[in-house]
């Protein structure tokens, strides 16, 4: 006779559902509801409040100026990520450790924090560097540079912890079979080592631009904030918030929401690709 | 000589891997290094081939000091044990590979690659990938990607290692014919002493980080320089102290000069040999014994049976 096959101490119906619910329920009340609520609040009046926050030159200004910060910051943490996560898998050296636990330090430190630090560092009047750069003409803080390292900052660990299992996984054989068939340092990267942990690297892409492009706490803290100049689409939702304007901050809440949830659902059609590979 | 090693020695840590290694190998033969896991023979072929440096002590190639070369400009093909196929590749990428990279004409590299297929017998599967050939056909396909840059030349680490026993035996056959076609300087690492007594022209035994022996399979098998070699290269057992082989003992119903008696205390039949125990009743040492099928049974051999035992040859 047929059976389906199960485990030995199956749990019972009943309480696999009530958990079932309780983690439906759990999502809904902390993600589902508030997310479609920012939806609701936007397409209350249908498209006027996008169609009024379009017509608002700061909105737009802010939007093209995360655009620009988080393009920035993405382009430089995934050529710095893929450099690092070489050095922590194919290399030895001492204080490999140190920079492993390094590199996971923006997770656990708040961004208020790294934007305090960035200030103390580089401000052009009593920061270590600030002086002497302001005097060569860089400025770093209320200026786009401190925004795009601040928000290097935030998403530093993304790109390293998604290569770095891959490669270790991926060994130096190829790579060393490569270098016997007459491969350089540069060909072998490029034709072993680059499409082998692609995937990694486009995941990685995807997760730090997610979250370059909803950094709040640092980029405000080293960001000027001034109107139409040095503000980001998130700080531009809480100032709008703060004033009354309630139909734009949703609007371009909305519209910050719309891309992470782009951003996710590419990775998400990237990930089955991977393992049909 | 196509490479001399000279005073290489390495340490990982503590553990020294190569101690004071000197050894040459011919031009055009079928080397094997033979030795057991730890001793040292990867490492060896590592160092020859530049994935791995030496301490100290030089590497000549073709009478290019090579001590300091980095892999790729050596001209050497290495084949390793996981195959380390390139898996984003076809079979037919993966051998064009180091013609690709010395930048050979397109027609050129497509006629040497076809004619390697053939050569390897994978001619039908040029444009699989890695992913859908068996082990078998992966490591053909990465012995023919070695040999496309021909190199001067041939390492391989284990090569069958991964691969179950019937079809490493296969491939073992298929490589020495593949050899006498393409005379090229091969060397292979192997813990498994039929492997190298069938394929290899000169065996080269290392163990503890130290060459114990290098000799043709015949020489180390009938002339072993020392217990490491014998024991190494087949089965031992030890008669009145000294080291002889089970199967070049002999055993006769009567007893003459110069014998020893013994009592049969365990008898195994395998396939075509019959592997006795015997206890010496003067030393009371447990002597191993083969003999054939029809021999055991000319004698009516059984367990508790007496028998008389002499050395057909002794060794040592």
């Amino acid at each position: 006779m047929a059976r389906t096959s199960t485990a030995v101490g199956r749990r019972n119906p009943a309480l696999t559902w009530a958990l079932r619910l309780v983690v439906i329920g759990y999502l809904l009340m902390l993600v589902a509801w508030p997310s479609a609520y920012v939806v609701r609040h936007t397409f209350a009046d249908g498209f006027t409040s996008l169609a009024t926050a379009f017509a608002d030159p700061d909105v737009v200004h802010a939007l093209l100026l995360t655009a620009q910060v988080a393009v920035a910051a993405v382009v430089i943490n995934t050529v710095f990520g893929v450099g690092v996560a070489l050095l922590l898998v194919r290399t030895r050296f001492p204080g490999q450790r140190a920079l492993s636990a390094l590199v996971d330090l923006p997770l656990s430190v708040s961004p208020v924090v790294v934007g305090l630090a960035l200030v103390l560092v580089y401000n052009p009047r009593t920061g270590w560097f600030g002086p002497w750069l302001a005097e060569h003409g860089v400025d770093i803080i209320f200026s786009r540079p401190g925004m795009v390292m601040a928000t290097c900052f935030v998403a530093l660990p993304l790109v390293i912890r998604e290569v770095v299992p891959v490669l270790e996984e991926l060994g130096e054989d190829q790579e060393q079979a490569a270098r016997s068939l007459g491969a350089g340092t540069r060909q072998t990267f490029l034709r072993i080592t680059l499409p082998s942990i692609k995937w990694a690297v486009v995941y990685g892409v995807v997760l730090s631009l997610a979250r370059s492009i909803g950094e709040f706490g640092a980029v405000k803290v080293v960001a000027g904030n001034i109107s139409g100049q040095s503000v980001v689409a998130t700080v531009l939702v809480q100032q709008k918030y703060q004033n009354f304007e309630q139909d734009t901050a949703y609007a371009v809440a909305f519209v910050l929401a719309l891309v992470a949830v782009l951003c996710l659902v590419v990775v998400a059609l990237l990930r089955p690709s991977e393992g049909e590979r | 000589m196509s490479i001399e090693v000279r005073g290489v020695s390495k340490r990982f840590g503590d553990f020294v891997a190569l101690d004071d290694v000197n050894v040459s190998l011919p031009t055009g033969q079928l080397t094997a290094l033979l030795g057991p896991s730890g001793g040292g023979k990867s490492t060896l072929l590592r160092i020859i081939a530049g994935l791995d440096s030496a301490d100290s002590g030089t590497v000549t190639i073709e009478g290019t000091d090579a001590t300091h070369l980095p892999p790729q400009r050596r001209n050497v093909g290495f084949v390793f044990q996981h195959y380390a196929v390139f898996k984003h590749m076809t079979v037919a990428k993966n051998v064009a590979f180091g013609l690709e990279i010395r930048k050979r004409p397109k027609a050129e590299i497509k006629k040497r690659v076809d004619e390697l297929l053939d050569l390897v017998h994978l001619g039908q599967f040029a444009h699989r990938l890695p992913s859908q050939l068996s082990g078998g056909q992966r490591q053909r396909m990465a012995l023919a990607r070695a040999l496309a840059v021909e190199p001067s030349v041939l390492l391989l680490d284990e090569p069958f290692g991964a691969l179950d026993a019937k079809v490493r035996k296969e491939l073992r056959e298929w490589l020495r014919r593949l050899h006498d076609e393409v005379p090229v300087t091969t060397v292979f690492v192997t813990h498994d002493q039929e492997e190298a007594l069938e394929v290899a022209d000169e065996i080269v035994v290392v163990n503890q980080g130290r060459i114990e022996q290098v000799g043709t399979p015949d020489q180390l098998y009938d002339e072993p320089a020392n217990d490491f070699v014998m024991g190494f290269l087949g089965e031992t057992t030890t008669l009145e102290g000294r080291m002889v082989r089970p199967h070049e003992i002999e055993l006769s119903p009567v007893r003459t000069a110069h014998e020893l008696d013994g009592v049969v205390v365990r008898l195994l039949r395998v396939g075509f040999e019959v592997r006795l125990t015997v206890l010496v009743d003067r030393t009371g040492e447990e002597v191993q014994v083969v003999t054939t099928r029809a021999h055991a049974r000319a004698l009516g051999l059984d367990v508790g049976d007496v028998v008389h035992l002499s050395p057909a040859s002794v060794l040592v």
